[in-house]
């Protein structure tokens, strides 16, 4: 017998869209859709990141296990996270998790030879799949005033000190370790609704008018017009009304069912990607919660195996 | 040795319409949606989830329906809604930042 369907059908605006940020709005849903999207964004989308490495050559003032974790921190392009299978799940592979469908290798040689301290960055790791490599962050668009990007240093060398290594790159999420996390920040905040009580506007001087205008330290309205467009907003603009023997000109409530949603990315995935590929990380969760039809079956008073035996 | 299913429950013996559904490996992430989803039906008088321990990875969702449903068939019928709910959000989604890009290029 099918039920009534008691979806919800949420609304999407787009503020800002960069490489790596985006802030968008929500609307007509519920806090928890908002907050599971911000969860699953946080800890739950795959990405690649180093995961085992083999040290051949190590003179460097840093230990085999200080570069091993720096290493895994290193954010790597990590499109094709969502279509690679995880190392454990791989058949391909003799079980040692290190074929060419479940992980990615790098190599890095470095030794110093001159007097000169060299810095050994994340430019200097070879990856073997050019999709999958360390992620650039040279802002193209700010021209000459930046010197040549270096890329994170891993570890700075002497003349006479070596580093050769060789690294895998797994699959995994930020549950199990935060190097797996693509998203720098993730916030989201009620948007506000603003009510400004006209009639005792009206009672106001301009002067007084324009010192409320002012006292907001963001600028929230404009004189002469109440606009209600406002990202943020803060106390003070009530704190004023009622200092100026006023209290209940302006009212701020925080709209349930409206969020705006700031995403910040690590660089390993684009921030729009991020957020699609967390509404299918969810969409895959709750498939896996759903009710099979052999436990319901098997059940003796709600199955319809049940009902037969009851007569029904 | 037991091997646990995924999604596994027990019907209340006092109280008709009445089952508890164990879901293991899951956190608030799926908890809350589920419950806030199964609050919208009219049918289903109690709903509610628990994380028994904060170390142990698992949740129970406790489900009272009607006699016009069942516990079983309120909680599909909750995954089913908040999937169709996530595919409208994602299209939603991918038009808007298809609009947005497209009008972001018109305008150099």
């Amino acid at each position: 017998m099918e039920g009534v369907s008691y979806q919800r059908f949420p609304k999407i605006k787009i503020r800002e869209v960069r490489d790596d940020f985006m802030k968008f709005e929500l609307r007509e849903t519920d806090s928890s859709i908002a907050n599971a999207l911000r969860r699953v964004m946080i800890a739950e989308v795959p990405t690649i990141a180093i995961d085992l490495v083999e040290i051949e050559v190590n003179s460097s003032v840093l230990n085999d296990e200080f570069i091993a974790h720096r290493l895994g921190l290193i954010p790597l392009t990590s499109e094709r996270a969502m279509g690679m299978r995880f190392s454990r799940d791989c058949d391909a592979c003799d079980g040692d998790g290190q074929c060419e469908y479940c992980s990615v290798e790098f190599h890095l040689r470095a030794k110093c030879i001159n007097d000169q301290t060299l810095d050994v960055t994340s430019k200097d790791l070879y990856s073997s799949d050019h999709t999958v490599v360390p992620v650039d962050f040279s802002d193209s668009s700010s021209g000459f005033d930046n010197s040549e990007n270096k890329g994170i240093i891993i570890v700075k060398l002497r003349r006479g000190q070596e580093l050769i290594l060789r690294a895998i790159a797994r699959k995994g999420i930020g549950k199990d370790h935060a190097k797996w996390s693509p998203a720098a920040t993730v916030t989201f905040m009620y948007e506000p609704d603003i009510y400004i009580n006209e009639e005792l506007m009206e009672s106001l001087t301009p002067d007084e008018k324009r010192e409320f205008v002012e006292s907001s330290p963001t600028p929230v309205f404009k004189f002469d017009e109440n606009t209600n467009q406002a990202y943020t907003y803060d106390e003070e603009v009530i704190k004023k009304a009622e200092s100026m023997g006023k209290p209940g000109l302006v009212e701020i409530r925080a709209k349930e069912d409206c969020f705006i949603f700031t995403v910040e990315s690590t660089g390993a995935i684009k921030a729009s990607q991020l957020v699609l590929n967390a509404i299918d990380v969810l969409k895959q969760k709750l498939d896996a919660v759903r009710l099979s039809a052999d436990t319901v079956e098997a059940d003796e008073q709600f199955g319809e195996l049940g009902a037969h035996m009851r007569g029904g | 040795m037991q091997i646990t299913k995924r999604v596994s429950y027990e019907r209340d013996t006092k109280i008709i319409n009445a089952a508890s559904f164990t879901i293991e490996r899951e956190d608030h992430t799926i908890g809350n949606i589920v419950r806030m989803q199964l609050h919208r039906d009219e049918n289903v008088l109690f709903a509610g989830y628990k994380l028994p321990h904060p170390l142990k990875y698992k949740i129970i969702i406790r489900i009272h329906t009607t006699s016009q449903s069942s516990p079983m068939q309120a909680y599909n019928q909750a995954i089913n809604d908040l999937d169709k709910e996530l595919d409208h959000l994602k299209n939603a989604f991918e038009a808007e930042l298809a609009r947005h890009s497209g009008s972001q290029s018109r305008q150099y």
